[in-house]
């Protein structure tokens, strides 16, 4: 057991505050919300310049073979400044989807773009009516079919909620190649060409206000069959995989989206003024930034130890469920509590980053499992723990007194003590 | 960072499971040690356990312990929950000895160390006042110096414990002093002294706690611990061992999977309850805040590991979590068997052998080692430094109020 930062990763959190405070002013993060494309080229060019792009990939592909667990502490600092990127999309859910799956053809070609930040990509998985059912992150959830023609597929159907789409250069689908009873064995992840006939984008208005999601029709695209990625049915496990790091590093990002709120909140009660003190002196203020604090301290805890266990490659699907579950309802719940404390000051959606956090919270709070998927998960972990041990010594049998003695009742033991005439 | 355990730790966990696991009997089940049966064996496991040095494996070989580090210490803390362990002499074991090692003489550490290392003897810490519960350092209890003795006098109250106790430490004022806490000193008191009585308190689910009661009682000089007048201080830097421990959240699980087996063997409606969906978010829900704790209280306790002592951050955020759990935990899990949640231990009908009703009473009020607002205090004041109302201010308020 060991909390403490290594030192290169405390470097790179410091050098990543420091260049996101320079770089990712408010300023720059509204510009981008009100821009087409919901992302800042400039911005995602630097970010590849300083390696971010390739932070856990190997050296080979121009990656620096970084852990997830360095990973998740940089994304706790873009949560903090808000960084307007398609990092998730592209590095994580569509590159590490390829250097987990892909042949060595697919990883020379696509990783290296990656990391330069030249290329964009966007996972299509989520479909309307799965996420009605609650079924959008699960196998069964998928039913756009990819059928074989030929050495072709063609892919008809729709995905919707796939943020990034529309500044993706190549879309990951997932889509149901088979019709077995096991949804798992169904699925086969292919690379399509974003600007593939027959894709039609729609962008979605979402609780963010920028362009960042998208509704993604397919009619009849073809998709060449050396487009799989993996194996052919085999892409569930894949998906799941590289879902399960992204819910994480999500994760990370909100509690960092916390972390800055809630000293927002503290900030402020130190320094506003009503009846002639702080407002931070009632309780009732304190209140709020301490559950705010206490939500992120908790959840960052638990994101640690699941990047750590992701890192080292442990099984954990507990330990991803409970850090996203609760870093849905933790960062939510922050980013309420130091509305609280702000007040009106918190309200406005011209200047403060609350507003912007807090939306964006929200947002993060429904992507990539929400806090009801990842609960279900939890249980049918949970319900599996096997049964707790009984010691195994020999019986006492003092337990085979009447039972008004075996309950623990105080009566009984005070007219004990009363008859023997003395307390011990 | 690293959330594993090395193989030694993970070896030194295995050998004091297995050996708890043999010593306590198949028929035990979490009931307080109310009768004098359960007393003696509870006395006796804590005897064998001190012969192998399991109660104190922090504490140097020298007095008795393993000489282990802080890791380790809160893996033996984990495993002495998963089995409910609830040690007579706990406090001796987590606070007075560490007190005792931190600012004892010599000639103390040789004496009392030892005898509380073996489990021979049972202390009590006898710091809360009527007047003095999250107020500290408000202790009326006095200690006059009268020639070479000491004569003190006062009363203390919620002295938890239900075993005849050997030794007490007891926090006495002995200067008038602004502010309060440089004006009090520890003593440790033999506890059949002249002097002092006893009464009983009995608590929610089963507790006792006690009355103490100090007539001049008279000690001498080798009885203070520490420096005169910096009692507050011992008391504060020797809180940290007890608060460090890393039991709780293990104990939590194990509670949670008797529930979980519980809810498997169970139907309702004709299925298992743990196919319920309001006890599935249930489980689901306790499952992460115990995680939650469980990390916390790990990183107070590798904190006091690394520096030898805790920030108000450390200990106050696991306090925080474990209050909040205690407050909500006992409820959801009651709520699950519905009607039958109230039925106690040995009643007909009773489920989980009336755990969860006893869990639930104790925890109806979470103010042991601090109410969940002292905490709260601690956390706005000196971790997030939010202000606070000057002291002085507080005499004014208190005095306009009692006016009107």
């Amino acid at each position: 057991m060991n909390f403490e930062l290594s030192e290169e990763q405390q470097m790179l959190k410091q050098a990543a505050r420091e260049f996101l405070e320079n770089e990712c002013p408010e300023r720059v993060v509204r510009e981008t919300e009100d821009s087409d494309s919901g992302y800042s080229p400039e911005l995602w060019k630097k970010a590849a310049d300083l390696g971010w792009l390739g932070l856990i990939y190997p050296e080979t592909y121009g990656g620096s073979e970084m852990s997830i667990l360095d990973m998740a502490i940089l994304y706790e600092e873009m949560g903090r400044a808000l960084f307007p990127s398609p990092h998730l999309s592209a590095v994580i859910l569509g590159g590490l989807t390829i250097l987990e799956a892909g042949n060595e053809k697919q990883k020379a070609d696509i990783l290296p773009k990656i990391v330069k930040g030249e290329m964009i990509l966007a996972l299509a998985l989520t479909e309307p009516e799965a996420m009605w059912d609650g079924k959008g992150w699960l196998a069964e959830g998928v039913t756009v079919p990819a059928v074989a023609q030929g050495d072709k597929y063609v892919i008809s159907g729709t995905k919707l909620f796939i943020h990034d789409a529309r500044i993706a250069d190549y879309l990951l689908v997932a889509a149901k190649t088979q019709k077995g009873e096991k949804t798992e064995n169904n699925v086969t992840v292919f690379l399509v060409d974003a600007k593939s006939p027959g894709i039609t984008y729609t962008t979605l208005r979402t609780t963010i206000g920028d362009n960042r999601q998208s509704e993604v029709v397919f009619n009849n695209v073809e998709v060449p069959g050396e487009n799989i990625i993996g194996k052919l049915h085999g892409g569930w496990a894949i998906l799941e995989k590289v879902v399960k790091v992204g819910a994480v590093l999500l994760s990370a990002q909100m509690v960092g989206s916390a972390e800055k709120a809630m000293e927002l909140a503290v900030d402020h009660a130190k320094t506003r003024i009503q009846f002639d003190m702080p407002i931070g002196i009632h309780n009732w203020v304190q209140e709020y930034c301490i559950m705010a604090f206490a939500d992120v301290q908790g959840t960052r805890n638990l994101v640690y130890e699941a990047a750590w266990m992701l890192s080292q490659g442990m099984p954990c699907d507990l330990e991803v469920a409970m850090t996203k579950a609760r870093a849905n309802e933790a960062c939510v719940d922050a980013h309420w509590q130091v509305h609280q404390v702000l007040a009106g000051v918190g309200f406005i959606t011209q200047d403060g980053v609350l507003p912007l956090h807090t939306k964006r919270g929200k947002v993060c709070q429904l992507y990539l499992g929400d806090t009801d998927h990842y609960i279900e998960k939890i249980a049918q972990q949970v319900e599996k723990w096997p049964d707790v041990e009984k010691p195994k010594g020999k019986p006492l049998g003092i337990f085979d007194v009447p039972e008004d003695l075996q309950v623990p009742n105080w009566d009984v033991w005070a007219n004990q003590i009363k008859t023997a005439g003395k307390l011990w | 960072m690293e959330f594993g355990f090395t193989e030694e730790q993970e070896k030194l966990r295995k050998e004091l499971h297995d050996f708890y696991a043999n010593e306590l009997p198949q028929d035990i089940s979490g009931v307080p040690a109310l009768s004098k049966e359960l007393q003696n064996f509870w006395m006796d496991l804590q005897k064998k356990a001190g012969k192998k040095g399991y109660l104190t494996p922090g504490w140097p070989k020298e007095t008795g312990g393993l000489g282990l580090g802080h890791i380790e210490v809160g893996v033996a803390n984990e495993v002495e929950a998963y089995w409910g362990i609830a040690w007579p002499d706990a406090i001796g074991l987590h606070i007075c000895g560490p007190g005792l090692h931190l600012f004892g003489t010599e000639e103390q550490k040789k004496r009392f160390l030892p005898e509380i290392s073996s489990g021979e003897k049972i202390w009590y810490e006898c710091f809360t006042e009527p007047e003095a519960g999250t107020d500290e350092a408000n202790q009326q209890t006095r200690a006059v110096k009268q020639g070479d003795e000491w004569v003190i006098n006062g009363q203390k109250i919620y002295i938890t414990g239900g075993y005849k106790p050997d030794w007490v430490y007891v926090e006495a004022r002995t200067a008038d002093t602004i502010p309060k806490h440089r004006g009090l000193t520890l003593f440790c008191i033999k506890a059949d002294t002249p002097g002092i009585s006893v009464t009983a308190l009995p608590c929610m689910g089963g507790y006792r706690a006690n009355i103490f009661y100090f007539d001049d009682v008279k000690v001498a000089d080798d009885a203070i611990v520490g420096e005169v007048n910096r009692g507050f201080y011992h008391v504060m830097a020797t809180f940290e061992f007890e608060r460090s421990s890393t039991g709780g959240a293990i104990r939590a699980k194990r509670e949670l999977q008797e529930l979980v087996q519980f809810c498997r063997e169970t139907k309702r409606n004709g299925q298992p309850l743990v196919k319920d969906p309001s006890v599935r978010k249930a489980i689901a829900k306790m499952a992460i805040d115990i995680e939650v704790l469980r990390l916390s209280a790990w990183r107070t306790a590798w904190r006091f590991g690394e520096r030898k002592r805790l920030g108000p951050l450390d200990f106050d955020l696991t306090g925080l979590s474990s209050r909040l759990n205690g407050m909500s935990h006992p409820t959801m899990r009651m709520n699950i068997l519905g009607a039958y949640g109230q039925l106690r231990m040995g009643s007909k009908y009773a489920k989980l052998a009336g755990s969860l009703e006893r869990a639930w009473q104790i925890t109806r009020s979470m103010h042991y080692a601090g109410t969940i607002e002292a905490i709260k205090i601690v956390l706005a004041g000196r971790v997030l430094g939010l202000p606070r109302i000057p002291a002085k201010l507080n005499t004014t308020i208190t005095k306009t109020l009692q006016e009107k």
